[in-house]
């Protein structure tokens, strides 16, 4: 992990100008594919560029999972980050051909990319569900929260994060504002006693969903302090651990496959249900939300014309 | 709150203003965490640097073995930190630690060279005068080699404060963080202003504490002044 972690403070504008200039000697060697080094034959698939965070290389639903369900095996897969901002530039640039980007990314639809469909399941469910230490979780403060589950939507992460990533607003401000139009805004004394510090992994929609839970605390009498933007889940997952902080916005899939590495639940309330058994004792789940941000293959629309893919599957056929 | 300011450079104004009380806790975190590290190293390295003086044949192997730490990357330290020291991953205590061994990496070289250039016969005018080894060493060796020790203090002063800021990584807030923001935000186009602000505030502090070490040498060595003078 700790490639994700360097690429992520590299930052910057010298990042920035290193992305274009090796995009000039990564794009020979990206066209024609004889570079594969597990070439998948004739497929559209071995023509084609595959971007995404280190990780998606060796874990289940990540490469090895697209050949073994879909018979996809990209010419070429890409280190880059978790749907940030690496990704997402070498998608729009054509340095990479598909990218594992995120459902709730507001650049998806900016960009006018398509989201292949996921027939087979590939990508497990992944609701957003506030992950909690065991011993902070009162039931005063699992009404809050809960309630903050109930009304939030799918359509709402991504017009919370097209706020913050495309409009640059700032996640507390965009948090408090989705508060007040849900109603959630009133104050009160649900949460009083409760003492607790909300963290946040480092992408910026996990950000606005951990401050939305610190402002509905906050107003309903508990004592929160933040330390937002930890980092990747192998850094924040021990620091929930070990008590640093006490709760965090995490998402049921990706959970579920921290905790179980076997895991092969995939509907969202299998996944839900699944997760308790997986969680160690000292941390809980509460009521997860309708709302979903989860890994997707995504191409450019003239990658998708070109090639006629509407689904992953399609990645499989003759050129 | 929510005026998103532009995304030029030189709205660092517009995004400092936006984010004030974040941004100066930053500053304050980041301060302390690059001027803790050099005091405690300081005094890690006055003893071991005076021993590597002191006996001639421990010299090359504790500069050695002290300059080698410095070639372990930042990141890898922060990250063994917590199995090292038994300490919490998020407890900003690594970074301490870490920068810690950093600045002991640099001063140990710089105390005993700069013991080895006090002049010899200031040492055995000291001794003549019936000075015992401590008295020696605390009222005519050690001021006698400030200047050699505030150059070194300087470099592991600047060094830490942009070494400090790799530990935004780890999770631990300081300036750093204003550049992952930054990055994290630069997905249609480069957003400048908490790159730029934490640039700026960056090399402000280095100068600021830079200047201090500069400062607090001179006062402790008043004679350097007078020579000056003359």
């Amino acid at each position: 992990m700790n490639r994700r972690i360097a690429t992520a403070l590299t930052g910057g504008t010298a990042l920035l100008t290193a992305l274009t200039a090796c995009g000039e000697s990564g794009s020979s060697s990206a066209g024609g594919g004889e570079s594969t080094p597990a070439g998948g034959g004739d497929t559209i698939a071995a023509e084609l560029v595959l971007g995404g965070p280190p990780e998606f290389q060796t874990r289940p639903d990540g490469v090895p999972g697209l050949e073994e369900v879909y018979g996809v095996s990209f010419g070429e897969f890409r280190s880059l980050d978790a749907g940030g901002p690496l990704t997402i530039n070498a998608l729009a640039n054509g340095q990479i051909d598909a990218a594992d980007v995120f459902t709730t990314d507001p650049n998806i639809a900016a960009n006018d990319w398509v989201v292949l469909e996921d027939p087979e399941n590939l990508f497990a469910a992944q609701n957003v569900v506030p992950l909690i230490s065991t011993e902070e979780a009162t039931d005063g403060v699992g009404a809050v929260l809960n309630a903050v589950s109930a009304e939030l939507t799918t359509e709402d992460l991504i017009s919370l994060n097209e706020q913050v990533i495309i409009d640059r607003q700032d996640p507390a401000a965009v948090a408090g504002q989705w508060l007040a139009e849900q109603g959630l805004d009133a104050t009160g004394t649900q949460a009083a006693g409760a003492d607790l510090t909300i963290g946040s992994a480092n992408f910026p929609e996990n950000i606005t969903l951990a401050n939305i839970y610190a402002q509905a605390l906050q107003a309903q009498g508990a004592t929160v302090q933040t330390q937002l933007n930890i980092g990747s889940r192998e850094v924040y997952m021990p620091g929930l651990q070990d008590g640093s902080i006490d709760l965090i916005p995490e998402y049921t899939g990706v959970l579920l496959e921290y905790f179980d590495e076997e895991a092969t639940a995939v509907s969202s309330e299998d996944v839900y249900a699944a997760l308790p058994e997986a969680l160690p004792e000292n941390l809980t789940v509460l009521e997860q939300s309708e709302a979903e941000d989860k890994d997707a293959i995504v191409v450019t629309r003239e990658t998708a014309e070109e090639y006629g893919l509407t689904s992953i599957a399609d990645l499989a056929e003759q050129p | 709150m929510s005026s998103a300011a532009g995304s030029a450079p030189w709205d660092l104004f517009g995004y400092f203003a936006d984010h004030r009380a974040e941004v100066l806790d930053l500053l304050w975190a980041h301060t302390w965490l690059s001027v803790l590290p050099v005091v405690i190293g300081l005094l890690v390295a006055l003893p071991i640097g005076w021993l590597a003086r002191r006996y001639r044949w421990a010299y090359p192997p504790v500069v050695s073995v002290s300059g080698l730490l410095y070639t372990i990357p930042s990141l890898a330290l922060f990250v063994v930190m917590p199995t090292l020291l038994g300490t919490q991953i998020l407890d900003p205590l690594n970074v301490v630690a870490a920068l810690t061994l950093y600045t002991v990496a640099l001063l140990v070289r710089v105390v005993a060279d700069g013991l080895a250039a006090v002049p010899e016969d200031a040492v055995q005018a000291a001794t003549a005068m019936g000075f015992t080894r401590l008295q020696r060493l605390r009222t005519v060796e050690l001021p006698l080699a400030v200047p050699v020790i505030a150059a070194g203090l300087r470099v592991a002063m600047v060094a830490n404060v942009s070494l400090v800021a790799i530990a935004a990584t780890i999770g631990i807030p300081q300036l750093g963080q204003l550049f992952i923001t930054g990055f994290q935000l630069s997905v249609t186009g480069p957003y400048y202003p908490p790159i730029v602000l934490g640039i700026v505030l960056s090399v402000a502090l280095a100068l600021l504490l830079d200047r201090s070490i500069v400062l607090g040498a001179r006062l402790i060595t008043p004679w350097q002044r007078v020579s000056a003078a003359r």
